[in-house]
């Protein structure tokens, strides 16, 4: 049964409103009548405040469920888009982000309350979650990522309810492998709740801490530099201007290693003092941030992805313009071989000092030398001392250089990855997979494999996909499945759709070995990772 | 078990893999976030690690699964959540490319 919470009038006068209003101004106003006109058909009014307030906020109003739970701004979002979904409510998208914003503002996650579990609100969708709890990993984490549980607070008889929800909403839950093998309800209920309410209770000191604590304006110049799978490193500076009430407007410009230039410029937003969110287009596409601000507003760290394509993208730091001189924010790239020339560039603020890149690596030519970048050509000694130094500019230190002899060993990054067919007239576009060649060094010991081994980097290979096993390889997984790039590691998956051309007309799916080499002096180095080319998904909410 | 035997390739690799205690320690890699682990049939990836051994193509079998919601965090199901997911592909192997992606389009 579905019911329509709002008269059409009401949603056009509630929309009209809004227009006419400037942006936040009344923010929580607007938030609150939304809440009445929107959601007290179901849920109730229950007068006071349960939750600890923020600095001057003396009361809020509380509500049924809304006023029991903190979740980050993409729960919150789920939890609206699932009353859109399942119980009818109307809600035009300005009003949706304004309760968003509201509700997670108030009824957030404390910065050290997302430890660990970032990576689903930065859609890196290749992570391979691994929990304490078996059970919670077969009762929760079976159908979703674990994440998308561990990122929200709520007491035993949210949690409760929440069971209770999937239960009627998902009824095959209790047959499905790892259901139909215990009594389902029982353990949701009677061990998997207080675990849940245990490790993820609504009231902890981190968010009464957080929520009484100063939070910076992220407004400001900010220099940012970062690596993106299939493309290396990239590096540039970004302007920050508005602020929480009004809103913020992003400009940014940086490039890639190999010395290709970008530009964009969008709307960003904060949500509980430090969740940076911004839609930005660059170049035509369109491309959203995913960052966490530290807590005293000097940094940002996070990943930027194309909006449509979110597997595609590039993890950053950005560093604040302080005003402080020689803020040192990377070294790009950060090793150099022992014996070998080659450029480097300093990616800071303020950057006025003598470089130095530490022991037994020489500057042997000075390219740029500009306020936030330092492009330099550096040569190692033969005999360099192995391992990472720490560069300094002026008296200022930040920034690691490893120097290794030889290349040991390499791994492919990830190691496991998913990607889906996609297209081909369908509405879900194709997921591809990029990998990385992580490098590592034998270490003082000279073996690899060993405690000691050095970590050196993400280094150039040479891509290429065999079939898995005997099964892939008799079904010609690798001349179906999709194409690698061997340059970039770069997947592209194949059409979505059944193909006549595959035995009994099967899906472009294939489980493929992908294998970097690469050559390092007189040795070749080779690794090997699984790909599986699967079929799409239609869900796809922000929190996998 | 055994009195049933197994009728088709399939059948039989999983029964082999039953046997040798395999099925678990493949179930227990599944783990990427957002991908199903419910391998029952799988959706994602086979009860071995693979893609062999799911319903393929999956159009030929879609709504026997996501009728029954078997896996709703992937698959729109339609016993309660998206009953008119596929009011316009009412056949899934001719029909597939009418078959809409369900979150609301802002992210906001």
């Amino acid at each position: 049964m579905k019911i329509t919470r709002l008269l059409p009038w009401v949603i056009g006068a509630a929309t009209a409103v809004a227009s006419l209003l400037p942006i936040q101004a009344s923010a929580e106003a607007d938030a609150e009548q939304i809440v009445r006109n929107s959601c007290l058909s179901c849920h109730t009014d229950e007068g006071s405040s349960a939750l600890p307030q923020s600095k001057g906020q003396k009361s809020a109003p509380q509500w049924s469920r809304i006023s029991h739970q903190r979740k980050t701004p993409e729960g919150w979002l789920m939890s609206i888009a699932r009353m859109q979904v399942m119980h009818g409510l109307i809600i035009s998208d300005n009003d949706r982000r304004t309760l968003v914003k509201y509700l997670a503002d108030r009824q957030g996650l404390a910065p050290e309350e997302t430890t660990g579990f970032r990576y689903a609100m930065e859609r890196r969708l290749n992570t391979q979650e691994s929990f304490e709890s078996e059970e919670f990993t077969q009762i929760c984490a079976r159908c979703h990522s674990g994440a998308r549980v561990a990122l929200q607070r709520r007491p035993a008889s949210e949690w409760e309810h929440l069971v209770h929800f999937h239960l009627g909403q998902w009824p095959t839950i209790e047959y499905q492998a790892m259901g139909r093998d215990r009594d389902w309800l029982g353990s949701a209920l009677n061990s998997m709740v207080p675990q849940l309410a245990k490790q993820f209770p609504l009231e902890s000191k981190v968010w009464s801490d957080w929520q009484s604590a100063q939070k910076p304006s992220l407004a400001g110049s900010w220099r940012f530099a970062g690596s993106a799978a299939g493309r290396g490193d990239v590096e540039g500076s970004m302007s920050i201007t508005g602020s929480d009430e009004k809103g913020y407007q992003l400009e940014l410009m940086g490039s890639y290693a190999d010395g290709t230039a970008f530009k964009g410029r969008g709307q960003g937003i904060v949500y509980t003092g430090y969740e940076w969110r911004a839609n930005l287009n660059i170049a035509g596409v369109a491309m959203r941030q995913v960052f966490a601000a530290s807590k005293d507003g000097s940094r940002l760290e996070g990943r930027m992805f194309e909006a449509l394509h979110d597997e595609v993208g590039m993890d950053i730091s950005a560093l604040k313009d302080t005003g402080v001189t020689n803020q040192i924010l990377t070294v790009q790239p950060s090793y150099i071989k022992a014996g070998e020339t080659q450029k480097l560039t300093i990616v800071g603020n303020n950057l006025k000092g003598k470089l130095s890149l530490g022991q037994d690596i020489q500057i042997s030519k000075v390219l740029e030398k500009g306020k936030n970048k330092i492009l330099v050509e550096v040569r190692a000694d033969t005999k360099a001392k192995l391992g990472g130094r720490s560069v300094t500019v002026g008296k200022s230190k930040g920034g690691d250089l490893q120097v290794y002899d030889r290349i040991a060993s390499i791994q492919v990054v990830p190691n496991f990855s998913v990607a889906r067919v996609g297209g081909n007239g369908g509405s879900t576009p194709k997921v591809t997979s990029a990998f990385q060649a992580e490098a590592w060094a034998p270490g003082l010991d000279g073996k690899a494999g060993t405690d000691d081994d050095l970590r050196i980097g993400f280094i150039p290979a040479s891509w290429h996909v065999e079939p898995f096993d005997e099964a892939a390889k008799a079904d010609k997984d690798t001349r179906f499945a999709g194409t690698m790039d061997a340059t970039r590691g770069v997947f592209s998956p194949a059409l979505a759709g059944p193909n006549p051309d595959r035995r009994m007309s099967t899906n472009n799916a294939g489980n493929l070995k992908v294998v970097a080499k690469l050559t390092d002096g007189d040795t070749t180095l080779q690794a090997e990772g699984q790909l599986i080319v699967t079929v799409q998904r239609w869900n796809n909410p922000p929190l996998p | 078990m055994k009195h049933l035997k197994p009728v088709n390739q399939k059948a039989d690799a999983l029964s082999k893999a039953a046997t040798d205690n395999q099925v678990d320690e493949v179930i227990a890699m599944q783990s990427v976030a957002g991908c199903t682990a419910t391998t029952d049939p799988g959706w994602e990836i086979d009860a071995f690690g693979s893609v062999t051994s799911l319903c393929q193509p999956m159009e030929s079998d879609l709504y026997g699964c996501a009728d029954p919601c078997w896996w709703p965090a992937q698959v729109p199901d339609m016993m309660n959540t998206y009953p008119d997911w596929n009011k316009d592909a009412p056949s899934a192997g001719e029909n597939w490319r009418n078959l809409g992606d369900v979150f609301p389009k802002s992210k906001d």
